[in-house]
């Protein structure tokens, strides 16, 4: 085993021992949890960050494989984790400081569960994978035991998540069946030159309605209002950002390059997949328009998010899975400081209304502008960084020839820039808020929010990077260069 | 000296301006400073520009791996140079007609620099990605401005000027995509002066000239306001502040023109022309449809929303006469429409913040309680008539010429125009300037421009248009070696 293997390692042993210490040490370290968890989340993150630890491309009991794709995304899932620790530390647990650690501990077992999918190139290890990632989503996602809310995503993320991986799993024994491997690179041999299998049409439907759950798209999209609006916020952060993106991997290595990247089974599955799409943005973008709470907006924004990169998906060809893998970071480095700002804001306030927003522009100028350029972000404008990827996805429909898929983006993208202005409007125009101005904001946010803001605003300028990471995360082609060992 | 250097510095200069005036420095001095100090690059690199009679380029970009093909380039020739004036002239009276002591003047002024900003950097840009990038930069300021400071419906005006150019710029954004990938894969690229030397040399296939032709005039055709795409603009210019108004109608609306002689004519020249039946068609309707609809306007911002979308069918006529003084007429009114539309924003806004009103009807006697003003309304209205001696009319009488032998009859239609917008503007002139006395002018508190601080942006405004009305070859002079090279044959 190499050194790649050691952030998921490190992700449980960390996780283990931040609830061993939660139980065990005496009160003066208990106090000090947040502060490690902290320094273990960023620590992992360094180390993934070092080349060293990245070998190219190595595979262990072809079950689980070190290539490019994952060297984007564990850097990705582990920024998420960063990120969600230090909400968790800022958000406000009702009464109940107690479970402080417990909240902490939770996170580090999905994201060691989301590194691992980002490896796997098998079935079985998919699953093992999702259901490591799942199973403490569920816990976290009813954190708050006396909030009815929070119960209830709970409960429907546990119904729908099991729901999800039942059709995953009848997926994956049908392709069995069918094929005798769950093995990505095998299955692709083995159905190439070939015409479309039954059997492994039928499996490639069932699991794509389980990542549909996974990726919130239409018509298995109705969970994520709710679950986002009852999670606890830095939760609904990790289920917006990392749970969506493991989705994608999937999506990635399953249909875009994997298992059934072949022309036989393409040809059925490009029309599903770009009718889906359509019916996600538009479906995302329509219902975000009257949304007024913060978190339920953002769970139909990241709906319409997963529309365009089910669109890019759907055109084929590695242009369509370097833009998802470009936009993906684009939506991390825009919607992960907006929780920030969102898990501030409930601090202050006690709920995500966006009447919360009112005068913000003036009273807090610093995170306001950080947070307006984020949503701007989102809504595609230049000279940030969610321009160049959605200018990606419309020149891959238009290279494809997706006349009706393009026509709707297009619109969708106009319509989905009211998702964001709406906010901002309110932050800006709204009559003075006589509503507790006594109450400021912590003098991190100022910082955090401008450095994202400007970073968007770097990468909209200089989109090569964002392409850099593309190209690398396709260097060498994931599977399909396993094959050939 | 470097003069590549003048380039970076005509975008950093109003860049420092905002980050001064975020860190607390005085907003109007601010950003007044920064628009007169930014005369300074312009004055070298139109200099520049004016000798070599060649394009100015900026600095290099630092060369990176090409994954993504697009390239940080400035560069100017005689085309952009006399828009890049128009932009520096106009922002800086805008500023200039800013009030003080507006609510929020900190985000005021920062908006109003960043407009300017984005305009210029679309101007300047040789590249087509930052050339859109620069111009969707000035779309949330006007957003910002028009909900937060303007009148009468300001957010539904707010919010129907954004989705209609956001709906434009997307069109004209897959136009552009088309474009690219029409080329082959070995020739992509999305700077203009490589596109525009490839396709002279290989021209693409009518069908794809044709598609990209119409998904581009549909797109910027919304961004100038061109019938049936216009309706964002009179409401928006007349609920929008002064400025803000001032920059939009005489600068940013101009993107869409410049587009149109950067892209459009060079790129696609036979889908162009394929298509410029129904650009005559909408044209007209642009005449005759929004000057029939600018004499029944009772309210003066909304004449002049009207009539400044009006405007824009005579510049489309100059764009699809396909001789060089049809287009150099278009360039000429291009500047000189800008150059009134400010000038008549301007003064609107003057007269309503004095009086409270924009009424016309409620403005009788303004000539003699505010002679200065009236002085300054009569040029607006005036240049906007197409008076001889002013910029419109050198502009106009060149497209007339110019397009005589192409579209006949459609000068037939914008010379009609002409006598629409004389009958408007002089009604609007006769009513604010004789009668009697009414109430909201003889109120207490109503009083002339007073002092060089007040008129100083009156006087500029009115001294370009003088300027380019008795010296046109000013703007097109430069601009000939281009314009002849788009010229359809």
């Amino acid at each position: 085993m190499s050194a790649w293997f050691f952030p998921e390692i490190l992700l449980t042993l960390a996780g283990v021992g931040l609830i061993l210490m939660d139980a065990l040490a005496p009160e003066g370290i208990r106090r000090r949890i947040p502060l490690f968890a902290l320094l273990a989340s960023l620590g992992i993150l360094a180390w993934s960050l070092v080349p060293a630890s990245r070998v190219l491309p190595t595979s262990w009991l072809s079950l689980f494989v070190s290539d490019g794709l994952s060297a984007v995304f564990k850097p990705f899932f582990l920024l998420c984790l960063v990120v969600v620790t230090a909400m968790a530390c800022r958000y406000r647990l009702e009464a109940d400081e107690t479970v402080r650690g417990e909240f902490l501990a939770l996170p580090f077992f999905p994201t060691a569960g989301l590194c691992l999918l980002a490896s796997a190139r098998d079935f079985l290890a998919v699953f093992v994978a999702l259901e490591m990632v799942s199973i403490s989503l569920y816990l976290l996602a009813a954190f708050h035991r006396a909030k009815p809310a929070s119960l209830e995503a709970g409960i429907k993320l546990l119904v729908m998540g099991g729901l999800s991986t039942g059709f995953l799993v009848m997926g994956i024994a049908w392709l069995y069946a069918g094929a005798g491997t769950t093995d990505f690179s095998r299955l692709l041999l083995t159905q190439a030159g070939q015409g479309a299998n039954p059997a492994a049409l039928v499996a490639a439907g069932l699991i794509l309605a389980g990542i549909g759950f996974k990726v919130a798209a239409v018509p298995f999209h109705a969970w994520a209002p709710d679950v986002y609006e009852g999670a606890p916020t830095p939760v609904t952060a990790f289920l917006a950002v990392a749970s969506k993106a493991a989705g994608f991997i999937l999506l990635i290595r399953v249909f875009g390059l994997g298992a059934f990247a072949l022309e036989s089974i393409g040809t059925y599955f490009r029309p599903i997949l770009l009718t889906t799409g359509i019916a996600t943005v538009t479906l995302g973008t329509l219902a975000a328009l009257p949304q007024r709470d913060l978190k339920r907006l953002l769970a139909y924004s990241g709906i319409a998010h997963a529309g365009f990169m089910i669109l890019a998906l759907g055109t084929a060809g590695e242009g369509g899975i370097g833009t998802v893998v470009a936009y993906l970071w684009a939506y991390l480095l825009a919607s992960l400081p907006v929780f920030l700002f969102i898990n501030e804001l409930e601090n202050l306030h006690g709920s995500t209304d966006m009447r919360h927003l009112d005068g913000l522009g003036r009273r807090e100028p610093g995170p306001s502008l950080g947070f307006t350029l984020c949503l701007l972000s989102m809504a595609g404008l230049p000279p940030l960084a969610g321009f160049p990827v959605k200018l990606a996805v419309l020149a891959n429909l238009w290279n494809a020839g997706e006349t009706p898929a393009l026509v709707v983006a297009v619109i969708m993208a106009v319509a989905g820039l009211g998702i964001y202005l709406t906010p901002i409007r309110v932050m800006y125009w709204e009559r003075e808020a006589d509503v507790i101005p006594a109450r400021r904001f912590a003098p991190f946010l100022i910082w955090v929010m401008l450095v994202a803001g400007f970073l968007g605003v770097g990468l909209g300028l200089k989109p090569q990077w964002l392409a850099r990471v593309a190209e690398k995360s396709l260097n060498p082609l994931p599977v399909v260069e396993s094959i050939r060992e | 000296m470097n003069f590549s250097l003048t380039l970076p510095a005509l975008l950093a200069i109003p860049l420092v301006g905002v980050v001064l005036i975020a860190l607390g420095s005085r907003p109007k001095t601010t950003a007044l400073w920064a628009s007169v100090l930014n005369l300074i690059p312009g004055f070298l690199a139109s200099g520049m520009v004016l000798r070599s009679g060649e394009i100015l380029f900026g600095p290099d970009p630092i060369p990176v791996k090409e994954v993504f093909p697009v390239k940080f380039i400035l560069g100017m020739d005689g085309l952009s140079l006399s828009l890049v004036w128009l932009t520096l002239i106009v922002a800086l009276t805008a500023i200039g007609a800013g009030r003080e002591g507006v609510k929020r003047e900190k985000e005021y002024y920062i908006c109003l620099l960043l407009i300017g900003l984005g305009a210029l950097g679309a101007f300047l840009s040789v590249d087509l990605f930052y050339f859109f990038s620069f111009h969707e930069v000035a779309l949330i300021p006007t957003f910002l401005l028009v909900g937060m400071w303007g009148h009468g419906d300001r957010t539904g005006a707010a919010w129907r000027m954004t989705v209609y150019l956001m709906l434009g710029s997307m069109i004209l954004l897959l136009g552009l995509i088309g474009l690219f990938l029409a080329l082959p894969e070995t020739a992509r690229s999305l700077d203009w002066r490589v596109l525009s030397e490839t396709l002279r040399a290989n021209p693409l296939s009518p069908g794809i000239q044709h598609v990209v032709a119409a998904l581009l005039l549909v797109g910027f055709g919304t961004l100038v306001s061109l019938v049936p795409f216009h309706s964002w603009a009179p409401g928006g210019y007349a609920s929008a502040p002064a400025p803000a108004a001032m920059l939009h109608a005489g600068v940013l609306k101009k993107f869409g023109l410049y587009g149109l002689l950067r892209v459009a004519l060079p790129m696609v020249p036979d889908g162009w022309k394929e298509i410029s039946w129904l650009v005559g068609l909408l044209l007209a309707g642009n005449i005759l449809y929004l000057g029939l609809a600018s004499l029944q306007q009772r309210d003066f911002r909304w004449l002049l929303g009207f009539s400044s979308a009006m405007h824009m069918g005579t510049v489309f006529l100059g764009l699809i006469s396909g001789t060089v003084l049809g287009l150099a007429g278009a360039l000429t009114l291009m500047v000189g429409h800008g150059l009134s539309a400010a000038l008549g924003f301007a003064v609107a806004g003057e007269i309503s913040r004095r009086t409270g009103t924009s009424w016309m009807r409620d403005l009788g006697g303004l000539a003699r309680r505010a002679p200065q003003l009236w002085f300054y309304l009569m040029i607006a209205a005036m240049a906007s008539i197409g008076l001889p001696g002013l910029a419109n009319f050198a502009g106009e009488i060149m497209i007339f010429f110019g397009s005589w032998t192409a579209h006949p009859v459609l000068v037939g239609v914008a010379a009609w125009g002409v006598v629409l917008s004389a009958v408007a503007m002089l009604r609007a002139v006769k009513a604010m300037a004789f009668g009697s006395m009414s109430p909201a002018v003889e109120a207490e508190g109503v009083t002339d421009l007073k002092g060089v601080r007040e008129t100083w942006p009156f006087a500029v405004l009115t001294l370009a248009l003088l300027l380019v009305g008795i010296m046109p070859l000013l703007v097109y002079g430069p601009a000939r070696p281009v314009l002849e090279r788009i010229s359809l044959p």
